[in-house]
């Protein structure tokens, strides 16, 4: 979820109405599925989270704003910068087709750029990538100074080591390939072109490389600087409709700002694209479908007059939809804008009337009877992770390991409940003894080629005394409480004693483990005292 | 006085009676543990329970005791390595390699050795040409014949020795030793004296006379009538009883049966599923896109082996493909982008419990109108602390029936904050989840705790229902954050104390 920090007076004059702090949290978690995190009031900052990541022209003071001017009134109905056309070209080579496609583009004139706004750009520039641009892959986004650059601009893809230019914070020349192994950047997004023969250039008409999208601009042409006013955007991507909406976003942001926008013609050989498109969609919306999504009885000029709160325009049953945004996929997403303009504190709340029976899980009662005939034999319960070490695995049979684990601790699944019960043990040397302790719950171990998962119960005992007889005790009173009839027969196990480990059966089939610990696990936990244990499946014990 | 003294005498205790003769002939503990051929904590228990009474006194005396380390022990009996040293001299002089040799040291022992011995003016170099010799000199001949005065110590003594009991020329030579490597090992250990007191003394003469008292009744008295002649002794009523632990069920598993209960008696069924889930039930059942930032390697766990699911119902999976390539006719236009049908069957730790629901609704058995729930773990890549687990329990459900919408959602919400929180004060916000539409957050006032953030929830996605169940029929989906608030029922700051492995925190921890 993005967080996005900037000057909460700027947010006012966007809005171009004082709001206090209070109201402006209050609107945000009301209305924009966002919540206030901070307010530095020295630097007048705010910080805030927000919740829908679909909705990338929020990320920023100046979506928020718009956003905030239609629900509250100060603006009805679509909003849309004005685009001035031009003679400016962006040239896409067919070349491109394989690694990064698309390209949309704009310039924008006017307005000099001091240090808020400058960092104002660059935050919206990384949110937008990191987060809709999926960490660059899908768009990301360059900005450069116009007055370096000879129009058309050309996007193509060379070969790694053909092209050289210096990129930004770095010192010398580096060929493409040695940007993805020896700058920053370059390895940090290098994974996006781990699969491309040739890399995508920006280069303009005299060959001065703009950048390496979309890993790193050039330090003559690709930096843009306080004092500057005129800059050409461009958004690349894997993703035609992604890159417009990039292009969207920052020109309309640019253009209340109070840049002039103009647009570039993309030329992809067959066809052009004029970005920033600022193209609108419409999607039907009546009363009854807003009414089926949220009980609203609504007359269709109040739906209309909602639809204008929330920036849309309305043209018969259809709704208008900015092209500043492209989260729009079905009616129900425009229904929701209608009530969140409506206001879902004024919205009426309405109980379920159906009649249903409430039924626990059928496993559920015969488990915790058994949990409590343990406890009534004195046995404290324990509750676990289910992600384990895969080192403190006894039996490492079937142990089902995490690919891309954090760390150790929780790098596999239990394949047993035994080791969690060890730890116990081993953490608590200084407690009164004897430590009777239990645990019931899943584990899941491979079978063949899948995964098979159930309910184990394990107990175990630890005191100067503790032996197999005190284990066969509370194993046989439990199942003779489940009506189940013991056999067992010797088994070997590293966790336990030789001799004194047996095989629990039933109905013919191995259904768990009892015996006395062995001292050499004792010693690899460090546990101090003899310790007997028991465990069995209870998937097997109650299915009959 | 008199009367006092009968009355102590006729309740010692076994221990006590069996101590007290002892007590009168012995002050030295270990002696009277000889002397009364009991264990050592037979008589310990028993001098503490006399010294309460105000029949002994004991006291305890610190004392530093010298014992023999490991190298010490050795060379006690194979003597230190100078004098082995010396010893290899006592004929001729010898160039280094063969003092080693017929010593049996190596090169640091005979660095050693050379070291004290020329301190001691034992040895001298030989000076010319060759590898470095030696010789013992006059006084080095003299301590051949009457050995070194360290070795004599080792040998000699009967160790350990208390340190108060050596002269001044060997705690000189337990200081040398002392700087060397396991040669001497030191310890603190206690002794304990005990003598009678006055009134002591008088019960010792009291029991001797007083009749014998009876510990236990047992059944053979029973059975043979002897109870009848016999006199109890009488038990110190005050004294401590060690404290028996009973068994309990885990706070934090019994909150959730408790959950359980609440949600059953509402009339929701339970659902479950696999921990170890595809990516299709956990994510694109759920309307989920493939290229959704939750989905990334840095979110979720992915089983290393095997990597994909097999059992995948593959009608369903085209139905699902198509709902996010084009919507699936359900008026949608999808997320338009190329669905993997390997990325949908790569296995996962489940790491939301809606992957229940999705199971649910795309089941036979999925009754119309329903409502389930499910309470189950989940996984996160997380990094672990106060506040984050890598393994947590969710619990979600669903409510399946025709004509629902946005106010019967809010209503159930308001619901669960009155179940769980107590309290009417609830705000029902605009929220996002890919799977939903309308989404809802619901925020609830605690009495005690004020805002807390209680819970998620929506009507699931057309794109999601249709290919699921056939048909557009809403679905309300809720998921409540319970773990927090089971740590404010159960009193926790930190999250990880739910899953505490400290017994005396589960034993002392109050169960909700």
């Amino acid at each position: 979820m993005p967080t996005i920090t900037f000057s909460f007076r700027d947010f006012q004059q966007l809005l171009g109405k004082k709001m206090s702090l209070e109201q402006f949290e209050d609107n945000l978690t009301l209305y924009a599925k966002a919540e206030v995190e901070k307010y530095d009031k020295a630097k007048d900052e705010v910080t805030v989270k927000l919740d829908d990541t679909n909705l990338p022209y929020t990320w920023c003071p100046e979506g928020l704003a718009r956003f905030f001017k239609g629900i509250l009134g100060l603006s009805k109905g679509l909003q849309k910068p004005t685009v001035k056309s031009s003679s400016y070209k962006v040239i896409v080579d067919s070349s491109v087709k394989h690694v990064r496609p698309y390209i949309a583009a704009f310039v924008a004139k006017g307005r000099k750029l001091d240090d808020y706004l400058l960092k104002q750009i660059i935050q919206m520039q990384e949110k937008f990538c990191e987060g809709y641009g999926r960490r660059r892959q899908k768009v990301s986004i360059g900005l450069y100074a116009y007055k370096k650059i000879t129009f058309p601009v050309h996007y193509k893809a060379v070969e790694p080591s053909s092209a050289r230019f210096t990129p930004l914070e770095y010192d010398r020349l580096l060929n493409l390939r040695q940007i993805l192994e020896l700058h920053p950047k370059g390895r940090q997004y290098a994974w996006i072109l781990r699969d491309a023969a040739k890399y995508p250039l920006l280069e303009d008409d005299k060959g001065e490389i703009l950048s390496f999208p979309p890993i790193i601009n050039s330090s003559s042409t690709g930096r843009l600087e306080v004092g500057d006013s005129d800059m050409l955007f461009e958004a690349t991507g894997t993703d035609e409709e992604s890159v417009n909406l990039a292009a969207n976003i920052f020109a309309h942001n640019l253009f209340e700002r109070g840049f002039e926008v103009f647009s570039v013609t993309v030329s992809y050989g067959g066809r052009n694209s004029i970005t920033p498109q600022q193209k609108t969609e419409k999607i039907s919306i009546t009363p009854e479908t807003v009414e089926e999504v949220t009980g609203l009885k609504l007359t269709a000029a109040q739906v209309r007059q909602l639809l204008a709160k929330a920036g849309y325009d309305s043209s018969g049953s259809f709704a208008i939809v900015p092209p500043y945004r492209a989260d729009i996929m079905h009616a129900v997403d425009v229904a929701e804008d209608v009530a969140i303009a409506y206001g879902f504190d004024k919205i009426p709340d309405e109980p379920l009337k159906s009649y249903t029976i409430g039924l626990p899980h059928p496993s559920v009662q015969k488990i915790n009877k058994l949990r409590k005939s343990v406890v009534a034999m004195g046995f404290q319960e324990v509750f676990s992770h289910i992600l384990t070490d895969k080192g403190s695995v006894v039996g490492s049979a079937g142990i089902i390991e995490l690919g891309n684990y954090m760390s150790e601790t929780y790098s596999a699944v239990r394949n047993s409940l035994l080791p969690q019960l060890l730890d116990v043990l081993s953490r608590n040397k200084h407690a009164d003894y004897p430590q009777k302790i239990f645990e019931e719950g899943i584990i899941a171990a491979r079978e063949g080629s899948g995964i098979t998962e159930w309910h184990s119960m394990a107990l175990a005992s630890a005191h100067s005394k503790a032996d197999f007889t005190e284990m066969k005790q509370y194993l046989s009173s439990l199942l003779a409480s489940a009506a189940a009839k013991l056999e067992i027969r010797p088994a070997e196990h590293p966790a336990f004693i030789k001799g004194r480990a047996g095989s629990i059966i039933m109905d013919g089939k191995p259904v768990g483990l009892i015996g006395e610990i062995s001292p050499a696990i004792l010693a690899k936990w460090g546990i101090e005292m003899p310790a007997a244990a028991v465990e069995i499946n209870l998937d097997f014990l109650f299915s009959d | 006085m008199a009367q006092n003294v009968l009355e102590i005498a006729a309740s010692l205790h076994r221990l006590e009676r069996a101590v007290l003769p002892h007590l009168a002939k012995h002050s030295s503990v270990p002696d009277m543990i000889a002397a009364a051929k009991m264990q050592e904590v037979e008589v310990v228990r028993a001098l503490n329970w006399l010294q309460n009474k105000g029949l002994a006194k004991v006291t305890e005396a610190i004392e530093e005791v010298i014992a023999l380390g490991e190298n010490g022990e050795l060379y006690a009996k194979s003597l230190l390595p100078e004098a082995r040293f010396l010893n290899a001299l006592k004929s001729k002089p010898l160039p280094l390699s063969e003092i080693k040799k017929t010593a049996g040291l190596d090169d640091d022992e005979a660095g050693a050795s050379i070291g004290v011995l020329m301190r001691l003016k034992a040895i001298e170099p030989v000076t010319g040409p060759g590898e470095k010799a030696f010789r013992l000199s006059e006084q080095g001949k003299e301590l051949a014949k009457s050995g070194l005065k360290t070795q004599k110590f080792l040998s000699g003594k009967k160790f350990p020795i208390k340190a108060k009991e050596l002269s001044e020329e060997e705690k000189q030579i337990v200081a040398g030793l002392r700087t060397r490597k396991d040669i001497l090992a030191e310890e603190i250990v206690k002794s304990r004296t005990a003598t009678l007191t006055e009134t002591g003394k008088a019960v010792l003469k009291a029991a001797a006379t007083a009749k014998e008292t009876v510990d236990r009744l047992t059944p053979e008295m029973l059975a043979t009538g002897k109870w009848k002649e016999a006199q109890f002794r009488s038990y110190d009523l005050t004294a401590p009883a060690p404290r028996v632990f009973f068994g309990k069920l885990q706070p934090y598993r019994e909150f959730l049966e408790e959950v359980r209960g609440k949600f059953v008696s509402m009339g929701f069924e339970e659902m479950t599923g696999p921990i170890v889930e595809s990516e299709f039930w956990n994510m694109d059942a759920l309307f989920m896109p493939q290229f959704h930032s939750a989905r990334d390697i840095h979110d979720v766990y992915y089983i290393k082996e095997p990597k994909f699911a097999t059992d995948l119902p593959q009608q369903l999976v085209k139905k699902v493909k198509a709902a996010h390539e084009n919507g699936f006719g359900t008026g949608s236009k999808g997320w338009r982008y190329e669905f993997s049908e390997e990325k949908t069957s790569r296995l996962i730790m489940r790491s939301q419990t809606t992957a229940c629901s999705s199971r649910k609704l795309a089941s036979k058995d999925l009754k119309i109108p329903g409502k389930y729930f499910a309470i189950g773990r989940c996984f996160r890549y997380d990094v672990i602390d106060a506040k984050h687990l890598a393994d947590f329990n969710q619990v979600e459900g669903i409510v399946v029936e025709e004509k629902l919408n946005l106010r019967h959602l809010i209503g159930l919400l308001k619901l669960f904050a009155k179940e769980f929180c107590n309290t009417d004060k609830v705000k029902v916000v605009p929220s996002y989840f890919p799977f939903t539409e309308p989404s809802a957050s619901l925020y609830a006032k605690h009495p005690e705790l004020g805002w807390m953030e209680l819970g998620g929830a929506g009507i699931f996605r057309p794109e999601m229902v249709k290919p699921l169940t056939g048909s557009h029929i809403p679905v309300i989906a809720w998921g409540i954050g319970i773990d927090r608030v089971a740590m404010f029922k159960l009193g926790l700051n930190d999250i990880r104390e739910l899953f505490s492995h400290d017994l005396n925190f589960l034993r002392n921890a109050k169960v909700a």
